[in-house]
């Protein structure tokens, strides 16, 4: 069968109002999939910057695929939290990605979206700096999103190796 | 050096290279260890796994700390997950002579043919509490990671708080033997 390796880095975030932030990623993908071996999901660690203004997490991500068909290319799912000087946690945006479907060095920007309710919410959210959180997370992934109002937020930055195996054989062209 | 036995399809990396320079504010005196963490399913063929570079000092213009750090190492293995990391750990004196840790970094060996310049960025693991941060100034024993390969790990990291500062400049030079051979592309 196919198979696919991913590995790299989620590497940093910028362009962010606030600093102290860690990312939530999770892994879908379609039934033709299978990880063998990696983790699926996982969490960064919290980087509050020195010098710069990018807050970096270099957390690696190691993957391995083996896949009957191409249809359910697999997707990195983003949420971007901020941690207080209390310890507490606070939803700031949402993003994703497609893995990359060509071998090689992938240097992928994922810019990330918070959701905004009403004008009493907007109002809120001035005073106390929290986003709202979806109810359904499904949205993140997926196409259907309408109805739905969102702001742009800061951009996550991932760095990415794909390396295939087999492909040639089954004659899939990347 | 360690001797697996890899039967089969066995592919092998060649990386060599240099830790160049590094990028940090705020300190001097600074060197560099770094060691390799790679997955079950590989082997270093030859090389050294791990070194520890010389002391370096600011440049005249307060800009670059040089270190010209030679790497050179060469794995086997039949199976492209826990493709080898850089694990680079940085360490410099305080006020007090004390050896204190500078950043924590790590950088994935490129699995393509020829010459990559990576800037790895450093962070060190920040105080879990106000009166851990005074009295370990005073004490010199900031706090570090006992193993520094957890920062090439993706388990345990929520537990992890750091600062980021400064980066590491590294080149590798890398060559692929019997890779495309056992089916895998990477270009």
């Amino acid at each position: 069968m196919a198979e696919v390796f991913v590995f790299g880095q989620l590497l940093s975030v910028e362009a962010f109002p606030k600093q102290s932030l860690f990312c939530k990623w999770k892994l879908h993908f379609g039934t033709n999939w299978k990880v063998l071996e990696g983790l699926t999901t996982g969490q960064t660690q919290v980087d509050e910057p020195q010098a710069q203004e990018t807050t970096y997490w270099c957390h690696p991500i190691d993957l391995h695929f083996v896949t009957k068909g191409i249809q359910g290319w697999p997707k990195l799912e983003l949420q971007v939290w901020h941690q207080d000087s209390f310890g507490r946690c606070n939803i700031c945006s949402y993003g994703f990605i497609h893995m990359p479907s060509q071998g090689g060095y992938h240097k992928i920007t994922c810019h990330t979206w918070r959701p905004i309710g009403s004008l009493s919410d907007q109002i809120s959210q001035f005073f106390t700096e929290d986003s709202l959180k979806l109810m359904n997370e499904e949205i993140i992934t997926n196409e259907n999103r309408s109805r739905l109002q969102t702001q742009a937020m800061g951009s996550v930055n991932l760095e990415l190796y794909v390396v295939f195996k087999n492909f040639e054989i089954y004659g899939i062209e990347t | 050096m360690s001797e697996q036995v890899v039967s089969g399809s066995v592919f092998c990396v060649s990386a060599s290279g240099q830790i160049e320079s590094a990028q940090f504010m705020g300190f001097d005196n600074i060197y560099c260890k770094y060691c390799y963490k790679y997955g079950n399913d590989w082997s270093v063929a030859s090389g050294l796994e791990d070194g520890v570079s010389q002391i370096t000092r600011i440049s005249d213009d307060n800009q670059l700390f040089v270190w010209n750090f030679p790497l050179d190492i060469a794995f086997k293995s039949s199976n492209p997950f826990g493709w080898p990391q850089l694990v680079l750990s940085v360490y410099g004196f305080d006020f007090f002579g004390n050896d204190v840790v500078r950043g924590y970094g790590s950088v994935h060996i490129p699995p393509v043919p020829g010459t990559h310049r990576k800037r790895v960025p450093m962070f060190a693991p920040q105080s879990s509490s106000l009166v851990h941060r005074w009295t370990s100034w005073f004490s010199g024993r900031k706090p570090e990671f006992i193993d520094p390969k957890v920062v090439a790990q993706s388990e345990g990291r929520e537990v992890i708080r750091v600062s980021s500062n400064g980066y590491v400049t590294v080149v590798f030079n890398v060559v692929l033997k019997d890779f495309h051979k056992y089916g895998f592309t990477v270009q």
